[in-house]
């Protein structure tokens, strides 16, 4: 009964979601507006104020503060700093012959500010007293190490596949923070972060947005649409394979830009080996392509890679930032990687000849149709008004993940209203994964790996933003072929934020969309640079036609370095 | 001999186990079982949200694409041939369709190179592991 009165009102319940979600999006934004403007204000009587950063310009928080009267022995006052790094001392009143300021920190060398004779007259007169902003030296703990070493085994666990992503990561949490618990309190040295502090590197806003889309995607993936497209594809091609293999890259670059890679991938490549059959193909020559296009296509969204949610919910980009500013790049990118697949497989296109009969070609026809046309128009209908909301939605500050969790409900409530089986789909692995890997970096950050690397980097690129573009580009391109790029991209946010503070012409944004593009290009050169090449290979395996390590090196490498290249260009070229 | 089951894919490595089967049953005046078992345990390699349900059916869709490939090719060779496709681990789904069957032998194809996923040692043991559980006939051919 209740079952039949929601679905009979699910449209009003639909507008009841949207309005909350909007709302809710304008409240979280104008919240962290105000979380974001200076905590502290100056008090009556005297007091002292200041602020405390890192060596990377960063506020330093919860840094321990204490004003040291009677040559340092006694404490009269003491706080912490706040999350913009300031500080503000209330001293009690009384005459102060002379005061020294110290701040220490875990991670952080101690310093000491003595006031000078004007800044005692002023407190001494019962007025306030701003000092200088300090900037804390990093010192290497044995936390430091700890949290190093840890990040270190899980990027080798998830790279030799000894443990899943995410309980590799999960061993990570458990380190860093058994760590902090248990080793702090032998040595502070071994003091890494609290759990309050570990969750507050969690960014929800990825969170939401992953699991929106989630379940965004899996009623999307049910309806057939991706095994059509394909199978459009075949049909328009008539048979050329060159004409064949561009539309199949067009169709997997866009599906993996608005929707996923991976999924694009899982559902794209069953029938791309079947129309590979049917014309007498090594299925290898049209897969390769399009695992290649399923890593670039997903550049020119902010929803098309995971690499990207990270980068634009960190460095605040928008859906429109990545679509305006790397579309053009990524679609120059994909002609590119078209006119070499057409050249590296030519022999084997010239070679193609269809031998399987009109049975079979039936056949294909059927795995190739749309099974949930009504579901489908819903589903598409709502999909199209996310794009939407995602274009509009910097205009009206409405963050991408509440657009992703108002079309997760409208799938909900519209289409799919069975809510048990929806939460069944979402993958809550990989939901922990992103939390667990955001608690490990976040220790890195804390002990001051990212601080070092950072400066490593700017000191090697000076003030030379051709220099740190390229750096920049190519290293992520490398790493990311040998390393899961997700934990490298949320490992480089912290050092791209600081090379975009301090880089001159840095300012455009330009290097947040070189890690976008290196990242995600560079998944391509090896097999197990990204989750796509890795799920293609399987179902291709599968079909009794193995992808090999070096089948995939030997296409993928040259891929990359020509697209990375292109993408580079467009970089120099669009900032 | 009567029933021959195969389990098969779809590349080259297939092909010839195939050929070689539909040889031996044209000889024997035996009809093929073409077996096609969905995996996805291939999905665990991602840290991404996926639907095993639906990959599930993809997969199940190539393998009978697959399969209906061997049975023309069998059909062509002038033996009977039908085609059937179970999910789950492979050993268990071999000897489950055997038996549903009523097989009296099992064919699996000589690993060839790179392109198989198991070395001939591991097939062996595989093969007289079913045998040892259905105490149905395997042969590597």
């Amino acid at each position: 009964m209740i079952r039949k009165r929601l679905l009979r009102h699910r449209w009003l319940l639909l507008v009841l979601a949207v309005a909350l979600a909007i709302t809710l999006g304008a409240t979280g934004r104008e919240s962290l507006s105000r979380a974001q403007e200076p905590g502290l204000e100056t008090t009556e009587g005297p007091s002292v104020s200041g602020h405390v950063l890192d060596p990377l310009g960063e506020p330093v928080h919860d840094a321990e503060i204490v004003a040291l009267a009677g040559g340092g022995q006694e404490t009269v006052a003491e706080t912490a700093s706040q999350g913009d790094g300031s500080y503000l001392l209330d001293l009690p009143q009384g005459h102060y012959e002379a005061l020294t300021i110290e701040i220490s920190r875990p991670h952080f060398e101690s310093h000491e500010i003595e006031l000078e004779p004007a800044a005692m007259s002023r407190l001494n007169a019962g007025q306030p007293v701003r000092v200088e902003d300090v900037t804390l030296e990093r010192r290497i703990t044995a936390g430091f190490w700890v949290a190093t070493l840890s990040f270190v085994l899980v990027l080798l666990l998830i790279a030799l596949e000894r443990l899943h992503k995410t309980t590799a990561a999960l061993l990570g949490v458990a380190l860093v923070l058994g760590t902090s618990f248990v080793g702090g309190a032998l040595s502070p040295d071994l003091f890494i972060f609290d759990f309050e502090r570990a969750l507050s590197y969690v960014d929800f806003d990825v969170i939401f947005l992953v699991l929106g889309m989630m379940i965004v995607i899996a009623v999307i993936e049910e309806t057939g649409i991706f095994q059509w497209m394909a199978y459009q594809a075949y049909r328009l091609s008539g048979g050329r394979i060159w004409l064949l293999v561009t539309i199949l890259i067009a169709i997997t670059a866009v599906a993996s830009a608005l929707l996923d890679n991976v999924t694009t991938m899982l559902l794209m490549a069953p029938i791309t080996i079947q129309i590979a059959l049917t014309l007498g193909l090594n299925p290898l020559t049209l897969l390769i392509p399009e695992v290649l296009a399923s890593n670039v296509g997903g550049i020119s969204t902010l929803i098309g890679t995971p690499t990207n949610i990270l980068i634009g919910s960190y460095a605040g980009l928008g859906f429109n930032d990545f679509l305006l500013k790397l579309t053009p790049g990524v679609v120059a990118a994909l002609v590119v990687l078209v006119l070499y697949v057409v050249l590296r497989y030519r022999r084997s296109f010239a070679a193609a000849g269809g031998e399987l009969s009109d049975a079979m070609r039936q056949r294909l026809k059927e795995s190739g149709r749309i099974t949930q046309p009504a579901k489908l128009r819903k589903a598409g209908t709502i999909f199209g008004f996310m794009l939407l909301l995602f274009v509009v939605g910097d205009t009206i500050h409405l963050v991408p993940a509440v657009t992703a969790i108002m079309g997760a409900v409208a799938m909900l409530l519209w289409v799919s209203p069975d809510i048990e089986e929806m939460l069944h789909v979402v993958d809550w692995t990989t939901l922990m994964f992103f939390i667990a890997l955001f608690i490990t970096v976040g220790a890195l950050q804390e002990v001051g790996l990212i601080s070092i690397i950072a400066t490593g980097i700017g000191d090697l690129v000076g003030d030379n933003l051709t220099a740190a573009i390229l750096v920049l580009v190519w290293s992520a391109a490398l790493l990311s072929g040998v390393i899961d790029n997700i934990p490298f991209a949320a490992t480089m946010l912290p050092v791209v934020a600081y090379l975009t503070r301090t880089v001159p012409g840095a300012e455009s944004g330009v290097l947040w969309f070189g890690l976008s593009v290196g990242a995600a290009m560079g998944g391509n050169s090896t097999l197990i640079g990204a989750s796509p090449n890795l799920v293609t290979a399987g179902i291709s395996e599968r079909a009794g036609f193995r992808i090999t390590y070096l089948d995939f090196l030997k296409v993928g490498l040259p891929a990359t370095i020509v697209t990375v290249i292109v993408g580079t260009l467009w970089l120099f070229i669009r900032f | 001999m009567n029933k021959i089951l195969c389990a098969t894919r779809g590349g080259e490595a297939s092909r010839r186990t195939q050929e070689a089967v539909i040889e031996m049953a044209r000889q024997e005046g035996a009809t093929i079982v073409f077996l096609y078992v969905v995996d996805v345990e291939f999905l665990r390699l991602t840290a991404r949200g996926v639907r095993p349900d639906v990959v599930s059916t993809e997969m199940e869709h190539m393998g009978e694409f697959l399969l209906a490939i061997a049975v023309e090719r069998a059909q062509k060779g002038g033996v009977a041939a039908e085609a059937v496709v179970r999910h789950g681990p492979l050993i268990e789904a071999l000897e489950s369709a055997a038996l549903e069957q009523g097989a009296d032998a099992i064919a699996f194809g000589r690993p060839a190179g790179v392109e198989s996923s198991f070395s001939l040692s591991d097939l062996e043991a595989m093969a007289a592991r079913i045998t040892e559980d259905t105490g149905i006939e395997t042969f590597i051919v």
